[in-house]
């Protein structure tokens, strides 16, 4: 049982804020690493008797193989469906009738997807199999039993979701049901039981419907993320392929499961009305319960270099957007500071350059901005240029006026006074994130997670704060160039919408 | 082979289940010990003697200040014509600088200390707001107070506005959830309602410089403002300094909530098509409660049990259960002021929309049809009560609660109250509300979506009523709001104020008596007897009215039950009837002020008036004669006259009925005649909607007749 304690006084003189309610804060975070691997951070804030807590597993849809792409989130989904404990009106015969589900959907699944010697008589009543075994099993489901418990006991905000680096789970709950989260925190990651699994992917795939396809700033993305990428995972959308999606299994979600939600791949932050002497124990007789087992072998695939531009162009009845992105380091390379930066300068605010250009002066964007870590930042990523044209404008109509304050920060150094913009909003944002048990926990566990230590989380403003205009330039004539490009955009079938007569 | 793979899968999953490490107890053995009583304080409030309210909230945990100015006043007290202006001037509020600094360089000045000064609005109030480190907050406060007094509105930031704005236009129908809830809200509320009226490139196109300086003015006084701020200060300075700067700001008009019309649509089916998905969008809707509904607490309950995540029935039943939709919701809204909408939503694969409208329907039904069980009673109440910590978990919290309560009216310990009265709710009480206020039979129905690929066409399930939802052109003038499809390209164009609309206003004011003789008559009584049409039948009813220029209006009406009194000027607007004195609600004082401004005599009065403009629309032929018809803008309040060019007199007005029952007044005047040297109407016949309404006989006419004051007073009862 390793308690690693913090004693950062030094970090509060770097940044220039009332040193004493920092340093007050930071005393009050405990960080613990079980025997299992597992690492627990705590943060009292007894402003209310509550408490917020995430649970963050160090594996997204990054981790998904060719065929099974959506399946992180499809667990996540499952982890709300129970235990053998929560959920069962009868775990014996519930258990024998959910493996006879799985024996069913294998044999129609087989048949389903031959690619020689089909019989679709035979399919058809493999089907009719497996739909009867899942309704046979359906009938020991207590539904939503597991968030019905949390509902009862005045939980709020439950939330999950999967991002290509990493999943998180959270809720929040009133102080006195501290045991009662750990129980069921604990039993969801140590029995999962995936019932209703094939129902679920209807669920999931529409939210798909939701998300991507029907919506066109979904469409677009999922085609620039696919045109960006060619071999490293972040090109496949995390909610999954349609084809993909119709086709896992519950087995599996268990196998993916079983090979990613392990201790040591798991990071809990909790904040809040909570005394960490008198948790630790609870956490301890809770989550030492779940077993110890290998880390996960860490991706392989690296995304080679892109060579030439690329481009992807969606012809729509909606209006036109623009977006166009370049490949830079994960962000945990030394240069991860000046691309902050440069994202501040570019489209954080009014006085951004961007904004000013496209938004204020010529009027072509009624957004213009940049995104930095897309889609996600724990491996090399893409930092995105996007903009909304006004109506009656293109896309090719804002590229022009984009590139040039692309060249710009290329060509000439950015001001004293530009920089120092800068870092006071980033130590001003970093401060107005200090004051939720909900943002404090994500940010927590995040940083742990990505860093191995939580206090990253005010060295980056440190990191920020040393960045310089030779550095800025430097790391935009290596990112910015035109064989690093993939530019992706809606063009508008309909006839140019009109400027609106606007006087 | 494959069945020894087969078999490895099955057996795993029994492994797997049987590892036991199970020393922990099942979760209903846990001890729950008493939640801890931390009090987040209450702020503390103070009123100047100018109306202003002001909460402070002190909170050291971070070395930020935070404050807002909310202002009374939104989108709902925009004219029609103008829908949009509040949008705009939020936006050019900000942009458009002080009088000292644009708002370029607030810019500079703001984001170079990580300070925010920026502003808000939505359907009934405006606000500024400021968020800055403790250490800039003398150097923020200044501008802060600058831009909510005396906000400059530059054109070239209202020209941006507008850009944006009409970038949003532009967008609406890309999104079908965006399409989803805009049309629902028409149908739910009635199209020309206050909350559902629809931006377009003409009203804001409309929108002047002139219209934002006139709206910020119209409200923005301290008896319509209630400060609130939280953060690292403290109170005893901050109050001295708040009330150093604001206490000598004079009071202003008070702010008055617009009418408040319900014209929800017909019960039935509405389609909108959109190709471009894979998935309906589905909504149904029809009117709601108010929050000071006793019986909220009872729906709070019954909104809970049908419409929680993840337990309530919505979503068990059609996503965990069915697989049918990954989100479903809704319940009776209760609006703060004014009834909100009962709603619920559903999205679902374009295969399963006609299956998902009648599972949808089937579930809005079993709220009446389907008993409240008693774990259903016991796991919603639990569920509030236990969540209800978190709505006061923070300062700020606390604080946006009191601000809340104080612009509603509500007392201050309303949310405080609220577990108790949720603790009172039973089942009868939840089986109650839902018959009284959910009525299957009288929802529209809307589906957005592409019924080439839906399993049968939507008219399979009765008759469908198509909504077009092109966006008209800029230029072309907007759906009348009376209809729910309004094709561009017919449309007429909005009246532009023309040379010679005015000139023909003149000529009506010298057929009547010319402008001296009109400025002069500061006070008029009429004397009419009149017969109106009413569903009861024909009513005679003697009138005597007083009007005194220009803002004040006394009415006796004897009707065969009684005589009643209306009184309505800037001071006060109340009725003496049988029953005793009844202040007026701020719907008829809206009305009132409205046909004020259109009365006949106070155009004739107000002809070289900027805010009110004349202008010919069109001729119609009223018996011989052919009449121009001159459309009245009299400061936001609208009527046609049909003038006969030659001499200048009215034949006939047309003027939209305020009020719930709406439709067109037509009044034909059929008698015209001279008293104190000004030439009166003195006899009409009207028709409402078509329908025949009133006849006025003027019988005396007297022309600044002495009048006691005390007459406009409400009397000490």
């Amino acid at each position: 049982m390793k308690i690693i304690q913090k004693t950062m006084f030094l970090l509060f003189i770097a940044i220039s804020v009332n040193a004493q309610d920092l340093a007050s804060f930071e005393k009050k975070t405990t960080v613990k690493k079980l025997d299992n691997g597992l690492t627990v951070i705590v943060m009292e804030r007894h402003d209310a008797p509550v408490f917020s807590y995430v649970t963050l597993v160090n594996a997204g849809s990054a981790q998904e193989i060719t065929g099974y792409s959506g399946l992180a989130h499809m667990f996540e989904h499952m982890a709300f469906k129970g235990s053998d404990r929560v959920g069962t009106k009868d775990w014996e015969k519930e258990r024998t009738a959910l493996a006879k589900v799985e024996l069913a959907y294998a044999a129609y699944d087989r048949a389903r997807r031959a690619e020689t010697g089909r019989d679709e008589a035979k399919t058809r009543e493999l089907e009719k199999s497996w739909r009867d075994a899942m309704a046979d099993a359906d009938k020991y489901v207590v539904n939503n039993e597991f968030s019905t418990i949390v509902d009862r006991a005045g939980g709020v905000e439950m939330n999950a979701g999967t991002a290509e680096d990493m999943t998180i789970y959270n809720f929040s709950m009133p102080s006195n049901r501290f045991e009662l989260w750990a129980w069921l925190e604990s039993e969801r990651f140590l029995r999962p039981v995936f019932r209703e699994f094939y129902k679920e992917r209807d669920v999931v795939m529409e939210e798909r419907r939701m998300r991507t396809e029907s919506n066109p700033f979904g469409r677009l993305i999922e085609q620039f993320l696919t045109t960006s990428f060619v071999a490293h995972p972040y090109g496949v959308p995390g909610i999954g392929w349609p084809s993909d999606l119709q086709t896992f299994s519950a087995t599996d979600a268990e196998a993916f499961f079983r090979k990613y939600y392990v201790p040591s791949n798991m990071v809990i932050a909790i904040v809040g009305d909570v005394n960490a002497a008198e948790a630790m124990p609870i956490i301890e007789k809770y989550f030492g319960r779940l077993p110890k087992a290998p880390a996960p072998d860490p991706l392989r695939t690296v995304e080679p270099k892109q060579i030439a531009e690329r481009t992807v162009t969606l012809k729509e009845t909606s209006q036109p957007i623009y977006m166009e992105g370049y490949h830079r380091p994960a962000a945990t390379h030394p240069d991860n500071a000046a691309f902050d930066v440069i994202s501040m300068l570019l489209s954080s605010g009014r006085t951004s350059r961007l904004y000013k250009s496209l938004v204020r002066d010529k009027k072509i964007a009624a957004v213009a901005a940049g995104i930095n870590g897309f889609p996600g930042s724990k491996y090399p990523n893409l930092f995105v240029f996007y903009a909304v044209p006004t109506p009656g404008h293109s896309a090719a109509d804002v590229i022009e006026s984009m590139r040039a304050e692309i060249e710009r920060i290329k060509s000439e150094d950015v001001s004293d006074d530009e920089l120092k913009s800068v870092k006071t909003r980033v130590k001003g944002g970093l401060l107005r994130q200090l004051d939720s048990n909900e943002g404090l926990a994500e940010q927590l566990a995040s940083y742990q997670t990505l860093y191995g230590d939580w206090r990253e989380l005010f060295r980056e403003v440190d990191r920020i704060d040393k960045v310089t205009a030779a550095d800025v330039r430097r790391v935009a004539n290596e990112t910015f160039l035109p064989t690093n490009r993939t530019v992706a955009t809606i063009e508008s079938t309909r006839p140019a919408a009109p400027k609106g007569g606007a006087k | 082979m494959k069945r020894r793979i087969v078999m490895a899968t099955f057996v795993s999953l029994i492994a797997f289940a049987s590892i036991a490490i199970a020393q922990v107890d099942d979760y209903r053995k846990i001890q729950t010990p008493s939640l801890h009583s931390i009090q987040i304080p209450q702020p503390k409030r103070i009123q100047l003697p100018n109306g202003m309210v002001i909460f402070l909230q002190e909170d050291h945990e971070l070395p930020l200040i935070r404050g807002t100015a909310n202002i009374r006043g939104g989108g709902r007290d925009e004219p029609a014509e103008k829908t949009g202006l509040v949008g705009i001037l939020r936006q050019a509020w900000r942009t458009g600088g002080t009088a000292t600094k644009t708002g370029d360089e607030l810019d500079d000045f703001l984001e170079s200390r990580s300070a925010f000064v920026e502003t808000g609005a939505d359907a009934d109030s405006m606000s500024v707001n400021l968020n800055v480190l403790k250490g800039d907050f003398d150097a923020v406060f200044p501008i802060w107070v600058d831009l909510l007094r005396n906000p400059q509105f530059r054109q070239d930031k209202i020209d941006l506005a507008k850009t944006q704005a009409n970038t949003s236009i532009s967008r609406r129908n890309d999104d079908p959830g965006s399409i989803l809830g805009r049309e629902a809200n028409k149908l739910g509320y009635g199209p020309g309602s206050i909350y559902a009226r629809q931006t377009e490139y003409a009203t804001i196109a409309a929108i002047t410089r002139d219209d934002l300086l006139a709206f910020h003015k119209r409200f923005v006084y301290p008896n319509n403002i209630i400060l609130g701020f939280v953060g690292d200060f403290d109170s005893a300075k901050l109050e001295k300094k708040l009330r150093g700067t604001f206490a000598s700001w004079p009071k202003g008009p008070q702010a008055v909530k617009p009418a408040f019309v319900s014209n929800p649509a017909k019960p039935g089916l509405y389609f909108v098509s959109k190709e471009d998905v894979t998935q309906a969008n589905i909504a149904m809707v029809h009117p709601g409660i108010l929050r000071n509904n006793p019986d909220y607490y009872a729906v709070e309950v019954m909104n809970t049990i049908f419409s929680n995540v993840f337990s309530g029935r919505l979503m068990q039943r059609l996503r965990t259960q069915r697989g049918l939709t990954y989100g479903v919701g809704g319940g009776i809204g209760a609006g703060w002021d004014d009834p909100a909408l009962f709603t619920v939503r559903m999205a679902t694969k374009s295969g399963t929309t006609l299956e998902s409208v009648a599972a949808l329907k089937n579930e809005v039904a079993g709220l009446i049809n389907t008993p409240f069980t008693p774990e259903e009673m016991s796991l919603a109440k639990e569920a509030i009560l236990n969540a209800y910590v978190f709505t006061m978990d923070s300062r700020d919290k606390a604080l946006s609660q009191q601000v809340l309560l104080e612009f509603y009216g509500f007392p201050p310990d309303y949310f405080a109250k609220f577990p108790a009265q949720i603790q009172k709710v039973t089942a009868d009480d939840v089986t109650r509300v839902a018959k009284k206020y959910v009525h299957p039979e009288e929802l529209a129905v809307l589906v957005v979506g592409n019924e080439k690929e839906f399993e049968k066409p939507l008219g399979t399930l009765g008759n469908v009523t198509t909504i077009d939802v092109t966006i008209p052109e800029p230029g072309a003038k907007p759906a009348a709001s009376g209809s729910a499809s309004a094709p561009a390209a017919t449309a007429a164009p909005a009246p532009v104020a023309s040379a010679e609309g005015l000139a023909l206003a003149k000529k009506v004011l010298a057929f009547v008596g010319g402008k001296e003789k009109v400025d002069a008559m500061q006070t008029v009584r009429y004397t009419e007897s009149r017969v109106l049409n009413t569903p009861q039948g024909e009513m005679n009813a003697d009138v005597t009215t007083t009007v005194k220029a220009p803002d004040m209006v006394r009415q006796e009406m004897t009707l065969p039950m009684g005589t009643m009194t209306s009184v309505m000027t800037p001071n006060a607007a109340f009725a003496i009837t049988p029953m005793g004195i009844q202040d007026l609600p701020s719907s008829a004082r809206a009305s009132a002020s409205g046909e004020m401004k259109i009365d006949f005599f106070n155009v004739l009065r107000h002809v070289d008036d900027p805010k009110y403009s004349f202008a010919i629309v069109g001729t119609e032929k009223i018996g011989d004669v052919t009449t121009q018809i001159l459309d009245v803008n009299a400061d936001g309040a609208h009527a046609k006259w049909y003038v006969d060019p030659a001499t200048g007199k009215v034949l006939r007005r047309a003027r939209v009925a305020a009020g719930p029952a709406g439709g067109e007044i037509v009044t034909d005047f059929t008698e015209w005649k001279a008293f104190g040297g000004i030439t009166f109407p003195t006899a009409s016949t009207s028709t409402r909607g078509g329908e025949k309404f009133s006849q006025v006989k003027v019988t005396n006419v007297e022309v600044n007749p002495t009048v006691d004051a005390a007459v406009f007073e409400k009397p000490k009862s």
